[in-house]
Formats: structure tokens, C-alpha cells, sequence
């Protein structure tokens, strides 16, 4: 049995807002898992140089508030961890509301239910993004 | 404009969508469940000590390490279906692999928790 085509060119869909999300939560995988892969080869490259413990790096990565730094001596590997946790942090809460606005998009069809569900979502986004950047950046 | 949904819940339980359905809704429902987890870990960093009780609590470990398992192997698969479409008539096996490659690692993950909270 034939299978019919299930996909258009990129040139005949074009680059409307539905698509751009779609490409955005598919790429937004792939940087997650570059993230994750890149912060656990240096998390090991770390450890294996400064003998810091490997879970207390991504444990303070992750809770940088109570958790001590292992990596105090090494300001510019700090920095990019830091650089690496913000870029992560956002990417999942990108993916992340975006996925939850699907979800709600289905179940709820009203148009008063969506508007208010993306009000909330937005506010959500902005309050926790404020929230994850103030704390990486100024705890040590 | 939203749809009509004119089918109730225990009808919907009887599509025969197999696999790739079982893996749809589930894809959901970890998704919700890590949506749940950022917001507590949002808490955590906002100093919410009492969010740090739930994190040491096994169960919660478990029931994270699924959606964390499952939500990130099934999405990996979807990206590749999507950005590579003409293996979409292997879905059926490209789900079989998923299922492989998600249960010895959650298995081995949850030993570990289990093993931790009540024999290490």
C-alpha cells in the first residue's frame, strides 16, 4: 500500500506562528539535550582536574543557593556554568509553557478560557524567569 | 475557534490508537508532571524550604524520574520522526525502541532511589 506524503516543503507551509512554534518546541529538544550533554562532559572534565565531586558541581549548578561552589577557584568556568544553567533554565521554560499552552488550547476551547490561559502562562514566564536569572547570577 | 469534543471519556479509552497513542497521552501527562517540578524547583530557588521535604521524598523521586525518563526519550523520538518524516512508517517500531531504551534506564534509576532511601 502507497503511503501518502505526509509533510510539505518548508517553502509551501511557510512561516506562519503555529510553524514557528512547532520548529521551536523541536529544536528546543535538541538544545536541551546538547545542554545536558555538554554540562556533563564538564562537569567531568572538572572534577577529574580539581577532584571537586561530581554530583556537588551539578548540584550546585542546579541549587547554587544551598549548595558551596565547587569550582570558586575557576572564575571563568563559574561564569559559563552559570551562562550554561540561564541558557538551560530558559529553554525549558520556553518548551515547557509552551507545551502547557497546547494542552490548554485543547481542552479548554473558549476564546475568553485561551485569553485568560495565556495571560497567566506570559505572567508565569516572566515571574519565574526573574526568579531562576536573580538567583544564578548572584548567588556565588 | 475552539472544537467540539463530543466524546466522553470512557469512549475515548476504547480508540485503538496502540502504541503511538498510549505514548501520546503519556507524553502528556509527563509533561504536566515536569511543568509541576519547574514550578517547585522555581520555589526552591526562591528560598520555599519546605520544597526541599518533597525533593527527599522517594516517591516524589520516582514519579519524577518517569516523567524526566519518558518525557525526554518519547520527545527525542518525535523530533526525529518530525524532522526526518519518511521514517514515520516505522513509528510502531521506532515506539518498541523507545520502550527498550526507557525501561532498564528507569528501572536502574529506580532501584537506585529505592535503594538509597531504604537500604543505603
Amino acid at each position: 500500500m502507497a503511503t501518502a506524503k505526509r509533510t510539505l516543503p518548508l517553502s509551501k507551509r511557510g512561516l506562519s506562528f503555529e510553524m514557528f512554534m512547532w520548529a521551536f518546541t523541536r529544536f528546543t529538544v535538541l538544545a536541551m539535550y546538547g545542554l545536558i550533554l555538554a554540562g556533563v562532559i564538564g562537569a567531568l572534565a572538572v572534577s577529574a582536574q580539581t577532584g571537586a565531586n561530581w554530583g556537588d558541581v551539578l548540584r550546585w549548578a542546579f541549587f547554587p543557593q544551598t549548595t558551596a561552589n565547587p569550582l570558586a577557584t575557576m572564575l571563568w568556568m563559574t561564569v559559563l556554568a552559570k551562562l550554561m544553567v540561564t541558557a538551560f533554565v530558559l529553554v525549558v521554560l520556553g518548551h515547557g509553557v509552551h507545551g502547557i499552552l497546547e494542552i490548554l488550547d485543547d481542552y479548554f476551547t473558549s476564546a475568553l478560557a485561551r485569553r485568560w490561559f495565556r495571560n497567566i502562562v506570559i505572567a508565569y514566564s516572566v515571574v519565574a524567569s526573574a526568579i531562576s536569572l536573580y538567583v544564578i547570577w548572584t548567588s556565588f | 475557534m475552539g472544537q467540539e469534543r463530543n466524546v466522553n471519556l470512557f469512549t475515548a479509552l476504547q480508540y485503538k490508537g496502540q502504541g503511538p497513542m498510549l505514548t501520546y497521552i503519556l507524553h502528556r501527562i509527563a509533561g504536566v508532571g515536569l511543568f509541576i517540578f519547574f514550578t517547585t524547583y522555581i520555589l526552591a530557588l526562591a528560598g520555599v524550604s519546605a520544597v526541599n521535604a518533597l525533593y527527599e521524598n522517594w516517591l516524589f523521586q520516582i514519579i519524577v524520574l518517569f516523567c524526566v525518563f519518558f518525557h525526554a526519550i518519547n520527545g527525542l523520538r518525535i523530533t526525529i520522526l518530525d524532522l526526518w518524516p519518511q521514517w514515520q512508517p516505522y513509528q510502531h517500531r521506532a515506539v518498541r525502541i523507545e520502550w527498550a531504551v526507557f525501561w532498564p534506564l528507569y528501572v536502574f534509576s529506580v532501584v537506585v532511589v529505592i535503594w538509597n532511601a531504604f537500604g543505603g
